[in-house]
């Protein structure tokens, strides 16, 4: 019971932030199906960054932890500038935009995951190891009964990413950009007739979503796989996106589809365990949080209401 | 830098400004600009981009290699390159129905793995002498890629779920659950794949001796280029074909001329489905003869370059296929001879797919500057 919601935690946890960054550019009114790239090219820069700081700490030392965390939400970001590019200034098609930013992703962080490692590094490898980050238990909390497991053997990033996202929702609430971004969405017409720049206010929301599943990248890299290797790319950006749909582009009820997905998961791996059914029934668990979204796709979507101007192509001289 | 920015617009103008030819020349413009940038990394690698493009062509048997082993020439090697081309023919086609239809069919790869499968359960493992089994392949295929396919289409019609999110949710729903069919019921100890399909199921004749040589001859290939006319032919001049692209342009559009928005989109869905289908088939029982668990095909997702390159045009989609598979079929000869990452053969194909996703904005450009110039022709007049 416990390892399920530790488990489930460290898995929702950067859904949760990846969906976030989803709401951010979504509500501005650009579609972001980019976010399954954007982690990827994120966590690609921040492993990079980790295994070449590596060398000049110690060996139990935390710290390219950090420097990975930091380089992940940046390279997640230069990289969304391409998906910015191509929808505000290109005005391409947001969805196919979307789909060539994830496909150029995986085919470059492959190449040059192989590259570097011959290149630099002497070894014939397609992956960086990482290792799996330390993890905490907060003292008195972690006492309680049942919900004392959410405060158990917590990765650091978990900490990080409630801060994020506590300053996310603060931001797009509580703030005068917060409002506009909203509108953007919603009609960015208003939005340029009171003076505020359409594009530069898209621009940064997209930058968010990239540094956010930047973040979730890297997060992935150093819970589940351990490593970085192109099977970061297993879908959870487009998990992301379907969390906030079902979630109403809202961050409190996308919170909650995104602890189903992670509890579904540890859920089924434990059920796995514990009936002791072959290894390659852990094959039928992964296909769960897929289900669970197409389950709830298919309850919910009637009663969602997207941003009104979302996917549009923002153009000055329609009305 | 005035006078350079002003020939750069002439240039411009001068090779894309013709309208009636921008169809072919803007995809082309693309191309090279993506083949410059490869190039442009090649060079950075230290490369020579030439050597590479032209081990390319040599790896697809379009031009001789400097030496062969036993049993193979040129000839082989081309036959090879067709039994690679005959699904991503397929497959760039599935996604050109469903995109004329406005429906981004990302899931190509997942029919084509659920057709595959169920194909090889159904008509490869059974004993059916050819005659019998070839055209039952090819039928089980359609169906099974129309069923997956259709069940996307009537998800976004009757519950207006993205077809992206649904398609991709297929993709790894398919990909998980015949990896563990695969894993506990039809494993090859040894290879670790599926077993092989029988020999009369295959699509490819393997190792027909022809002459002196051993050549895979792939049937698919003549009912894929065939495919690519009968799917001009239902787009351009039929009824359900000017449906289609109705929706595709304008869905409200559509529904106040009286065509049923809903049936169309599922029905174009069917028939993207039917396609990937037989892009499944000729993928696994011809160009493989077994499935390997929890891997997609990237066939389908470099089918959505193809198709964004010929701008959905069936006919162009036969070019455009042609060129990706060189660049993904040949990568694994230059990855030998001259010692590049075979990845790079996708990091091009990817930088294809970006540049044909600006060509919108390319083909705006050069209307922009032939307007200026004509202005200042008009100026210059008066």
């Amino acid at each position: 019971m416990e390892r399920i919601i530790i488990d489930g935690l460290s898995f929702s946890l950067p859904l949760f932030i990846m969906a976030i960054g989803g709401i951010y550019s979504e509500k501005s009114g650009i579609t972001n199906l980019a976010l399954e790239g954007l982690q990827g090219v994120g966590a690609f820069v921040g492993a990079l960054a980790a295994v070449l700081a590596a060398g000049s700490f110690a060996d139990q030392s935390q710290a390219p932890f950090y420097i990975a965390v930091i380089f992940a939400i940046l390279g997640g970001m230069a990289y969304s500038l391409l998906h910015a590019l191509l929808c505000i200034r290109f005005k391409a098609n947001q969805v196919i935009s979307g789909v060539v930013i994830n496909i150029l992703a995986m085919a470059l962080t492959a190449f040059l995951t192989k590259y570097l490692n011959r290149s630099v590094f002497g070894a014939a490898s397609d992956k960086f190891v990482l290792g799996v980050s330390a993890r905490i238990t907060v003292p008195v909390l972690s006492q309680l009964p049942v919900l004392g497991a959410a405060f158990q053997d917590l990765y650091p990033f978990e900490l990080i990413i409630v801060a994020v996202a506590l300053i996310a929702w603060y931001v797009m609430d509580k703030t005068r950009y917060g409002m506009n971004l909203r509108a953007c969405g919603d009609n960015p017409h208003a939005v340029d007739a009171a003076g505020v720049n359409v594009g530069q206010v898209r621009l940064l929301a997209v930058m968010v979503s990239g540094g956010l599943s930047g973040l979730a990248g890297i997060c992935f890299a150093y819970s589940i796989s351990a490593n970085f290797s192109s099977s970061i790319y297993v879908g959870y950006g487009y998990l992301a996106i379907a969390a906030l749909i079902f979630g109403n582009w809202t961050i409190l009820p996308t919170l909650g589809s995104c602890l189903l997905f992670g509890f579904a998961r540890s859920g089924g791996y434990y059920l796995v365990q514990k009936l002791q059914m072959p290894s390659s029934y852990s094959d039928l668990v992964m296909t769960l949080p897929y289900v669970v979204t197409l389950l709830l796709l298919i309850f919910f979507s009637k009663y969602n209401r997207a941003p009104r101007a979302l996917g549009e192509i923002y153009d000055k001289g329609k009305r | 830098m005035k006078k350079n920015s002003h020939i750069f617009k002439r240039t411009m103008v001068r090779l894309l400004g013709n309208e009636r030819y921008q169809s072919v020349s803007v995809p082309l413009f693309a191309i090279a600009l993506s083949l410059l940038a490869g190039a442009v990394v090649i060079l950075f690698l230290g490369k020579n981009p030439l050597v590479a493009y032209q081990n390319l062509l040599q790896g697809s048997g379009l031009l001789p290699k400097p030496s062969y082993a036993g049993f193979k020439s040129m000839l082989t090697d081309f036959a090879s390159f067709l039994n690679a081309w005959t699904p991503m023919l397929f497959a760039s086609l599935s996604v050109a129905v469903a995109l004329r239809a406005g429906l981004f069919n990302i899931g190509v790869s997942g029919q084509m793995l659920t057709a595959g499968f169920l194909t090889t359960l159904i008509v490869g493992y059974s004993s059916l002498a050819a005659p019998v089994a070839k055209p039952l392949v090819l039928i089980v295929g359609m169906l099974g890629g129309a069923a997956v396919g259709g069940l996307i289409g009537w998800l976004k019609h009757q519950f207006n779920i993205n077809e992206v999110v649904s398609s991709i949710m297929l993709n790894y729903i398919a990909q998980y659950v015949i990896s563990f069919f695969i894993n506990t019921y039809y494993v090859n100890p040894v290879s670790r794949q599926s077993n092989a399909v029988s020999k009369a199921a295959r699509l490819t004749l393997m190792d027909t001796p022809v002459g002196n040589l051993k050549m895979d001859i792939p049937l698919g290939i003549v009912l894929a280029l065939l495919a690519a006319f009968m799917v001009k032919f239902l787009l351009d001049r039929t009824v359900f074909g000017y449906e289609i692209k109705c929706v595709g342009t304008s869905r409200n559009a559509a529904r106040y001329a009286g065509i049923h928005v809903g049936r169309t989109m599922v029905a174009s869905m069917v028939c993207s489905g039917a396609l990937a289908g037989l892009a499944g088939v000729t993928y696994y029982l011809g160009y493989f003869g077994s499935i390997q668990p929890r891997v997609l095909a990237g066939t389908g997702f470099d089918a959505i370059a193809v198709s964004l390159l010929a701008n959905s045009n069936p006919l162009g989609i036969i070019f455009s296929s042609f060129l990706v598979t060189i660049i993904s079929k040949g990568s694994t000869y230059m990855n030998s001879s001259s010692g590049l990452e075979s990845e790079i053969s996708s990091v091009i194909t990817g930088l294809i797919l970006l540049f044909s996703a600006c060509g919108a904005f390319i083909r705006y450009k050069v209307k922009e500057f032939q307007d200026e110039q004509k202005e200042e022709t008009e100026r210059g007049k008066g």
